[in-house]
């Protein structure tokens, strides 16, 4: 017992926090992560990390079910704390700590929890379309288990299928839980040449203007090389017949062109709801080849029920969103002391220390201005021109790269936190986010997406991307 | 007596994993089973006592193996050792081919009329190998060496259908260089 | 073997040395959060160490679905033992555990390792971001890889020996090699920060993709598998110390302690550029390697090469 207790006293000096943040509740997060500092909580970045999971503000139909998986991820021992506003995440972590520490407890909890990770059963449906199913991702928002899967076998086959699939289904289905497309699913060979035309309806804009070129010329090629690719795998086709079934019960992936021409594996990751520096209640439905997303699909969980929440906060309160904004950004480009001073610019903004914030955001400037490698890192990162803002009628203020986005963003809060007056709301619609990322690499999607400032609150009827 | 032992204990490893490349049913498996069975290759290698192509072999497999989970990457996609697979093909020639190529080998090893020890081993017995190996023909082997790495470098300029127009522009002069994934030298 | 004048200890040392290689991964996990701490404004930090270690330990181990469990345990921990068996070929002062006439190839080898240990644990899980992670450090790697080792060539040709000592030696009554090759030096660090999985080089643990090859990673394997980058790194900078620092050479104490002294020194550096500099992203930083580090090291080895030949 002794043992034990020490270990778990030890133990609670430096627990890691999953931050789930129901959209709208930014400010319960920063008293969270302020609160966190304090006790030298540190934050955990996936639930296999976790021993808290914190969730901030009343999560809606949409996000329960993902908190409830990213629960039962956690390993254990295990605490589920919930702060509905920012005035009840002091007594919430107090809760928290002392559950930490209750170690009979968690070995109750250890013995009834699900002893194998499973995947849940709705995501496994096998109905003769397993392999095409990529529900079990679609759905899973956080949930690592499930994205991977692989169609070892069978390329020439099943190449052209899945073209189809991949343009009728991911790129126009309206409801990304219904994935049970059997009509892709016959084996003929598919017209190359019409998926080159969906393919590229969305990122024509991105640097694939090359590929576009060679268009129907280079599927044939394509053929050849998922062929050759199956002879050279050494795979034995003959005994595959049920392709339709993986380990776990894990959907197969299926091949596509990547942007070089060849034959590659897509994968399927949601990037959100609940992500380390990304904005709360975005969810990117991405389809990876590497971790080169082809293709991608926005939506906002539980969107119906934020309508009614302002996006036009007090002037202080926007100014201290951008500074989050940049400090994770910042956090992204892995430059931590930088994040920290962002961090610390928000807070004095969020007491309304304008002295103090000025300060901080001015050392920060001059700083950021003085690394050299932080402007390597970000130059480059989604860069857009005069006729990209117009073709996805983006503000003047999204001109340049990620570099510069990231200094006029904070020349912006310097000058309104100055008394220059309102800053205008000039934010981008998340709905035009897949036209923007589409093409890029997973890091430097990130970036990109932590680089624009996305109104994630419907003013309007929240549409498709 | 131990070296003995090291010997047998690192022969079986070696051959057990050797094997295992063809009865395991992922790829990753498959690849890391060939990487310890040259690990065990390299270490038999440093009871002969010679260090430095012991510890380059190990270095160079193991090394390989890792270049190899790029390829996989390249043309397998993301994950494909997850669906169990056959790692055989072509089995009849493999396996007349491996037969005839083991007992070849084999045999010669038995077969020869091994010479005996005259005098005694050099004390760097890597630097007397390298010289017997190469001799006189060092300026040679570095050239072929340089001439590789050329040839390697430009079979991928070649296969790549992306060219430095395509990159620089029809004139070479752009700035910005034009690819699906800008590198870190030219922005 | 060799007459670089070391004394060859018995085994038993090795724990002694595996002791000295802990308390100085333990040294640099207490500055980096001591470090990071004060960045945040918050105090102490540093005494956290055993909360950490603690929650580690306490924490229940998990696998995921259809996960390919011995290569991804395998993974971690080799990254945990594969420092120590770096430090066997480091003398420190007079003594040495293994007097191997190839210590500079040795260094290499177990780096090399490191491709596979972070892979297979980025594999093992079977899990996207922890997957994108593995392959994050086969790209860095491709790119830090062939400088790190035409770095390592550079002392090995002044010296005109492999064998670890034997370099040391040959600055004693000489400049040490960092001055005179620091070029080399700059890339030697850079390659430890690589296999280390450290700082700008930890792009395939980062926070973008939720840790990477460290995501799904819990309890006593992610302790052992993070542990074991701290280890690395306290290896790379005890190696740095007769390969460029003149070994145990200073004046006053014992040269064991001046061994002691420059690697917390060159530890203390690591930690703390951790901060200053941002990512390494992997897709840029491959030009970097090949089109900046690959010629200036190249450069820098035929520099040593023509002074080492003109000197005699």
């Amino acid at each position: 017992m002794g043992m034990t207790a020490i270990i778990a006293k030890l133990a609670v000096r430096a627990v890691r926090v999953l931050i789930v943040e129901v959209p709208g509740q930014w400010l319960t997060r920063v008293e969270l992560e302020d609160q966190m500092l304090r006790r030298g909580w540190r934050r955990a970045w996936a639930p296999a990390d976790a021993d808290v999971l914190a969730v901030c503000g009343t999560p809606g139909p949409e996000l329960t079910p993902l908190v409830d998986r990213l629960w039962e991820q956690m390993p254990g021992p295990r605490v589920r704390a919930n702060m509905c506003s920012s005035s009840t995440v002091s007594s919430a972590l107090n809760d928290a700590a002392t559950l930490y520490v209750d170690t009979d407890q968690h070995a109750k909890d250890a013995r009834e929890r699900a002893q194998e990770p499973q995947i849940p059963h709705d995501d496994m449906d096998h109905s003769g379309h397993g392999s095409h199913d990529h529900s079990g991702m679609e759905d899973s928002g956080h949930d690592h288990m499930s994205h991977s899967g692989h169609d070892g076998m069978d390329h020439d086959n099943h190449t052209g299928m899945h073209h189809n699939g991949h343009g009728e289904i991911d790129h126009s289905g309206a409801d990304h839980m219904n994935h049970s497309g059997n009509d892709s699913m016959d084996h003929d060979e598919v017209d190359h040449d019409s998926h080159a035309d969906m393919h590229h309806n969305g990122d024509d804009h991105m640097d694939h203007s090359g590929h576009n070129g060679h268009g129907g010329m280079d599927h044939s090629g394509l053929e050849d090389s998922g062929h050759d690719h199956s002879g050279h795998g050494g795979m034995d086709h003959s005994g595959h017949g049920g392709m339709d079934m993986s380990p776990g019960g894990i959907p197969l992936a299926q091949g596509g062109p990547d942007r070089d021409g060849l034959e590659m594996d897509v994968l399927h990751l949601p990037l959100g709801p609940v992500l380390a520096y990304w904005p709360a209640g975005l969810v990117l439905d991405c389809t990876l080849q590497g971790d080169v997303v082809v293709d991608s699909e926005a939506s906002i969980v539980d969107g119906r029920d934020h309508e009614h929440s302002l996006h036009v906060f007090a002037p202080d309160l926007r100014a201290a969103l951008l500074c989050d904004n940049v400090m994770a950004l910042l956090a992204l480009a892995g430059a931590d002391d930088l994040a920290a001073r962002a961090r610390q610019a928000r807070d004095c903004l969020l007491r309304g220390d304008h002295t103090a914030a000025l300060d901080r955001l001015e050392r920060l400037i001059r700083t950021i201005r003085r690394s050299w490698l932080l402007r390597w890192s970000l130059q480059g990162v989604l860069v857009l021109e005069q006729v990209d803002l117009h073709r996805h009628s983006l503000p003047a203020s999204c001109r340049g790269d990620a570099y510069d986005r990231m200094l006029r963003t904070l020349a912006r809060i310097q000058a309104a936190v100055g008394g220059a007056g309102p800053m205008i709301d000039d934010d981008v619609s998340w709905q035009v986010l897949p036209n923007l990322v589409t093409g890029l690499e997973l890091a430097t999607l990130r970036l990109a997406v932590a680089s624009v400032n996305l109104r994630l609150h419907p003013t309007t009827q929240g549409g498709k991307a | 007596m131990l070296i003995g032992i090291a010997f047998w204990v690192l022969a079986v490893i070696a051959v057990a994993t050797g094997l295992a490349v063809f009865v395991v049913n992922s790829m990753a498996r498959a690849t890391y089973a060939l990487a310890v069975s040259f690990i065990a290759v390299g270490v038999q290698i440093l009871l002969l006592q010679q260090n430095y192509l012991g510890l380059i072999t190990i270095l160079m497999m193991v090394m390989e193996m890792a270049v190899m989970a790029v390829y996989m990457v390249m043309f397998m996609g993301m994950n494909p050792a997850l669906m169990p697979m056959d790692m055989t093909h072509g089995k009849k020639t493999a396996i007349a081919t491996s037969v005839g190529v083991f007992v070849l080998l084999a045999g010669g090893a038995l077969l020869i009329p091994w010479p005996q020890r005259r005098g005694s081993p050099p004390a760097d017995l890597t630097h007397a190998l390298g010289l017997e190996i190469m001799g006189e023909k060092m300026l040679v082997m570095a050239v072929v060496g340089a001439v590789m790495v050329a040839t390697i470098v430009a079979g991928v300029v070649l296969a790549s259908h992306r060219t430095r127009y395509d990159r620089f522009g029809d004139d070479l002069r752009h700035r910005r260089v034009n690819d699906a994934q800008p590198g870190g030298g030219k922005q | 073997m060799t007459d670089s004048g070391l004394v060859t200890v018995s085994a038993g040392w090795a724990v002694v040395a595996g002791a000295i290689l802990c308390s100085l991964a333990v040294f640099a996990i207490a500055l980096d959060t001591g470090l990071t701490a004060r960045a945040q404004g918050a105090r102490g930090g540093w005494t956290t160490i055993a909360g950490r270690f603690a929650r580690l330990l306490r924490q229940r181990r998990r696998t995921t679905v259809a996960a390919d469990t011995m290569l991804w345990r395998a993974g971690g921990v080799g990254m945990f033992i594969g420092a120590f068996f770096m430090v066997a070929v480091i003398p420190l002062g007079q003594w040495t555990l293994a007097d191997l006439d190839v210590g500079v190839v040795w260094l290499n080898t177990i780096d090399v390792l490191v491709w596979a240990l972070v892979w297979l644990t980025g594999w093992g899980a079977n899990s996207t971001y922890s997957l994108i992670g593995g392959y994050r450090f086969l790209a860095h790697g491709l790119a830090y890889e062939l400088p790190l080792m035409f770095a390592l060539v550079a002392p090995a040709i002044a010296a005109g020996s492999l064998n670890v000592g034997a370099v040391a030696a040959a600055q004693d009554d000489d400049l040490w090699f960092v001055v005179w090759m620091p070029v080399a030096f700059l890339i030697y660090l850079i390659g430890v920060m690589g296999f280390s999985v450290w700082g700008p080089f930890a792009a395939a643990v980062a926070t973008d993709i939720t840790g990477g090859a460290g995501t799904e990673l819990s309890a006593v394997d992610r302790l052992v598998f993070h542990a074991g980058r701290y280890l690395f790194l306290a290896a790379g900078a005890a190696f740095s110390v007769p390969l460029f620092l003149g070994g145990g050479a200073g004046p006053w104490l014992p040269d064991w302690t001046w061994v002691l002294i420059k690697t917390l020194a060159v530890l203390a550096v690591l930690v703390w550029s951790r901060r200053k500099i941002p990512l390494m992203r992997p897709d840029r930083f491959m030009t970097i390697g090949w089109t900046l580090l690959l010629p200036a090291i190249v450069v820098q080895d035929l520099v040593v090469s023509v002074l080492v030949v003109w000197k005699g």
